[in-house]
């Protein structure tokens, strides 16, 4: 063939293609419709996380938590979940949902399990659902007698009574990068308590931090970085007793290593009422953040 | 019809071919960075339902009305009744329809929002 008949071809292919491209480009452009929430931009994914334990924590139903979070890909879902919560509470969003996320993160966290291979689908739970089935993951509908499980809510304080200091101890452990003040918080039936607000305060000013971020610690334990030669003071939030006098100041440990002291402490809710049952929570080893 | 006419009109029909081969099977479309609004009605419904069932919790109306408002430019309560009717053509529990319809009756009870009017 000839060069010059090459030509028509390519000129053929070369408007073809240009035909396509404004086809696609300017008529008939992408629209996004029918996306799953795995697409969702990282800011709109976060907000669906909060949202997840948002609603998890007006129902207390975590398998259905768990169904809506295995449609957003993450390796870890209670690590993202309190790193998400310590953000947010950084940003002063409000306080319930930082709440709802360090619950959600430490009822994650009490099994290790990968989600993945945990989370029970509902009703037809796929992220790619077969065509023309309604695919409605999350209700239970009402035809099937698929039993929702009893909630599996995490335990939240009772309101209105006050947390008492139930114990406050000096630890030297040269093992901590830096000195803590390690709070785990109970209530009244002697259960660890996440998502419950800890003050801590100084003379220069004042922090918080929530119970139940760390996944892989017991989800009544938080903790605060101490600075050396500053005095603290922690209490609950919204009232109850104060631990005073924290200070790290330098110690050393059973093996002779020189460390600055953290310190323990434990805030029990009392019931409400006075029983002469009501458990003491044992007294748990010492936390390794 | 001309041997180079002809040829032009193959070369049109390659190119397309070729646009289409590559768009739809070397590198398709795949959704990334989107926003709640372009969500598939089942987890649209799903996404009003959590709406619901934190309010329920919270009892916070603004915040529930700030979520619902990523679902695009309508009223919170036009998402709601879309989702209300969702859940009942897809034999959604009694619970998730009380929820929903809790949201739905509080968002009614709303005052309408004032009309930016001439004097």
């Amino acid at each position: 063939m000839r060069r010059a008949s090459w030509l028509p071809l390519l000129l053929g292919f070369l408007l073809g293609a240009a035909g396509g491209v404004y086809y696609a480009w300017v008529v008939d452009p992408v629209e996004y419709v029918d996306t799953a929430p795995a697409s969702l931009r990282e800011d709109f994914r976060e907000d669906y996380l909060a949202l997840i334990a948002s609603a998890y924590a007006g129902t207390g139903d975590l398998q259905r938590a768990r169904a809506r979070l295995a449609l957003i890909p993450e390796a870890n879902p209670a690590e993202k979940l309190g790193a998400l919560a310590q953000q947010r509470l950084a940003r002063g969003r409000p306080q319930a949902e930082v709440q709802a996320l360090a619950a959600l993160a430490a009822a994650l966290g009490e099994r290790p399990t990968p989600l993945a291979s945990t989370a029970t689908p509902l009703v037809g739970a796929s992220s790619t659902p077969p065509a023309g089935r309604p695919a409605s993951p999350f209700p239970t509908r009402t035809a099937t007698p698929t039993r929702t499980p009893l909630p599996t809510r995490a335990p939240t304080a009772t309101p209105g009574a006050p947390f008492a200091l139930l114990s406050k101890e000096a630890l030297c452990e040269a093992d901590l990068r830096e000195p803590l003040i390690q709070v785990e918080v109970f209530d009244a039936a002697g259960q660890p308590v996440p998502g419950v607000e800890v003050l801590v305060l100084w003379d220069a000013g004042q922090d918080h931090f929530f119970t139940g971020l760390k996944s892989d610690v017991r989800p009544g334990y938080g903790d605060f970085a101490m600075a050396e030669g500053v005095v603290y003071a922690v209490q609950v939030a919204h009232g109850g007793e104060q631990a005073t006098g924290l200070q790290a100041t330098p110690c050393e440990d059973e093996e002779g290593r020189s460390a600055l002291n953290s310190w323990y402490v434990r805030f029990l809710q009392p019931a409400l009422e006075t029983s002469p049952t009501t458990p003491t929570p044992e007294a748990p080893a010492t936390p390794k953040p | 019809m001309s041997p180079s006419l002809r040829r032009l009109l193959i070369g049109v029909l390659l190119g397309l071919t070729a646009g289409l081969i590559y768009g739809w099977l070397l590198r398709p479309v795949r959704y990334v960075d989107t926003a709640p609004d372009s969500l598939r009605a089942d987890y649209r419904t799903d996404y009003v339902l959590m709406v619901a069932e934190a309010y329920r919790g919270d009892g916070d109306l603004d915040l529930a009305q700030v979520r619902l408002a990523a679902l695009g430019p309508l009223a919170g309560e036009s998402y709601v009744a879309e989702a209300l009717e969702y859940a009942v053509a897809n034999d959604f529990s009694r619970t998730d329809l009380d929820t929903l319809n809790h949201l739905a009756v509080a968002l009614r009870a709303l005052p309408a929002p004032a009309e930016i009017g001439g004097p």
